[in-house]
């Protein structure tokens, strides 16, 4: 078997971050977790902005998701990002426009995130 | 004038991280806080951490000015576009290119000056008024507000659009009194700055026992009101009359802003009754039997607030120095609402 796949995960609202946790990590995934925008940053910062896949709540105090975007795009285009937002359409369109790969809207099936997950990193 | 952000409290450290990690990304921004609290330093010190340091940084209060002009103070204009415009005038989108721009009170922006903005932030263009050429500009938007805009979408006074596209980082700096942690080491840097200010004047630097008193006051002003004060004490020598105007202005310097009892001077009853309001003597419920317990309940929670801080809250002293049974104490403590001061 090959390396995990290495995921980060942000989401400032504990529940969602603790259920993608377990559901991604039984399934076979290197998830890391970040419960705001600072700590991302900082994770990101400390790998270089190496990891597989990024998975970002949009609407977060202080760094927001599509700042996470941004950012990220800035010194790794090719790192693929899924946006999760549950406050309408607006949050969601500024993710698209700073290039973030899918944007899926709260509440989502895990079974669907997975399924994003494995069709973005083909 | 460039300064640091001071203070020690969780709030101002996790401040002070954020803009060390987003300063050179010139993200839309917008800087939350009650007025005072020292919004602009924040914007100054993103600037400064980017690389757009050095460029301009032009400050815009919306607040300050009325619609029109603010359009035209924002945009510019080509000449003869209204009555007056006999030149044209760039506008601050314009001169702040490649800088930042600060726009200062925005919650206060109207309706169609943010349909404009808007589209700014969206497209990075704007027309100058009179002018059908849209001006290319890369400025890096910093809003900053003491309004809670999620209050303003809802009321209809703020396009949520706009919110979200200004949202991208959102700063918020706690007033003053919600990290009393910071006080000490914003007298401490202000007195150094106005003392080096100042430098020909005679300075009288205040005692500690002042000093102790400005950390327990609640400062509704911020930290532009601890800068007047400090300016005052250095350049006036009185402080303790700024001390008695504070005290007299909030009744609250002493202590607990929220109790009387920790008030060291002689109550006037008359500030127990409301006679204009709650105790007026067109209300139903007025009666001189009322107000007679009124004011003996505020005099009874006076007597004995004391009585017990002078015996480090011993109640059994207590009871023999006010002379009533140890039972008796213990329902007065709890009918007047007494509680024993904070641990910290």
């Amino acid at each position: 078997m090959g390396t995990a796949i290495k995921l980060l995960i942000i989401d400032d609202n504990e529940e969602i971050l603790t259920s993608l946790n377990r559901f991604l990590s039984r399934k076979g995934y290197d998830v890391e977790l970040a419960a705001n925008g600072l700590v991302a940053l900082k994770k990101l910062e400390a790998v270089n902005y190496n990891f597989d896949l990024v998975i970002t709540d949009l609407v977060m105090p202080n760094i927001s998701g599509v700042a996470i975007t941004t950012i990220i795009k800035k010194h790794n285009s090719q790192m693929p990002i899924i946006a999760i937002t549950g406050y309408g359409e607006q949050p969601g369109s500024l993710a698209k426009e700073a290039h973030a790969d899918f944007v899926m809207n709260k509440p989502f099936k895990l079974d669907e995130i997975e399924a994003t997950i494995q069709r973005l990193l083909k | 004038m460039y300064r640091p952000i001071i203070g020690v409290s969780e709030n101002v450290v996790k401040i002070r991280e954020v803009i060390d990690h987003i300063a050179d990304t010139g993200l839309n921004t917008v800087i939350c806080g009650e007025s005072g609290v020292g919004k602009e330093v924040i914007a100054q010190n993103l600037y400064q951490n980017s690389s757009r340091s050095g460029k301009p940084f032009i400050r815009v209060n919306c607040a300050a000015l009325p619609d029109g002009l603010l359009e035209s103070e924002l945009f510019g204009y080509e000449k003869g576009a209204f009555t007056g415009a006999d030149r044209k005038t760039r506008g601050k989108f314009e001169l702040a290119n490649q800088g930042v721009l600060m726009l200062d009170e925005i919650g206060d922006m109207s309706l169609p000056l943010q349909a404009k903005l808007l589209h700014v932030l969206q497209s990075g263009e704007f027309a100058p008024l009179g002018s059908e050429k849209e001006v290319k500009t890369d400025t890096w938007v910093i809003a900053a507000t003491n309004h809670e805009l999620e209050k303003d979408i809802k009321a209809g006074k703020f396009r949520e659009d706009l919110y979200y596209r200004l949202n991208i980082i959102r700063i918020y700096i706690q007033p003053l009194r919600e990290r009393p942690e910071d006080i000490a080491p914003l007298i401490e840097y202000y007195l150094e700055e106005y003392t080096r200010q100042f430098n020909t004047a005679k300075i009288i630097r205040p005692s500690q026992s002042v000093i102790d008193q400005l950390i327990r006051y609640h400062w509704p002003g911020n930290v532009r009101e601890l800068q007047n004060i400090l300016k005052r004490m250095l350049v006036l020598g009185d402080a303790e009359k700024i001390l008695n105007e504070l005290h007299a202005r909030s009744g609250e310097i002493n202590g607990n802003p929220t109790t009387v009892t920790d008030d060291r001077t002689p109550a006037n009853p008359m500030n127990i009754i409301d006679l204009y309001g709650k105790d007026s003597p067109n209300e139903s419920s007025f009666s001189l039997k009322k107000i007679r317990k009124t004011a003996l309940d505020h005099i009874e929670k006076e007597v004995i607030s004391h009585v017990l801080e002078k015996t480090g809250w011993n109640r059994s002293k207590a009871t023999k120095i006010l002379k009533i049974s140890y039972k008796t104490l213990l329902y007065k403590i709890s009918d007047l609402g007494i509680t024993p001061p904070s641990k910290n």
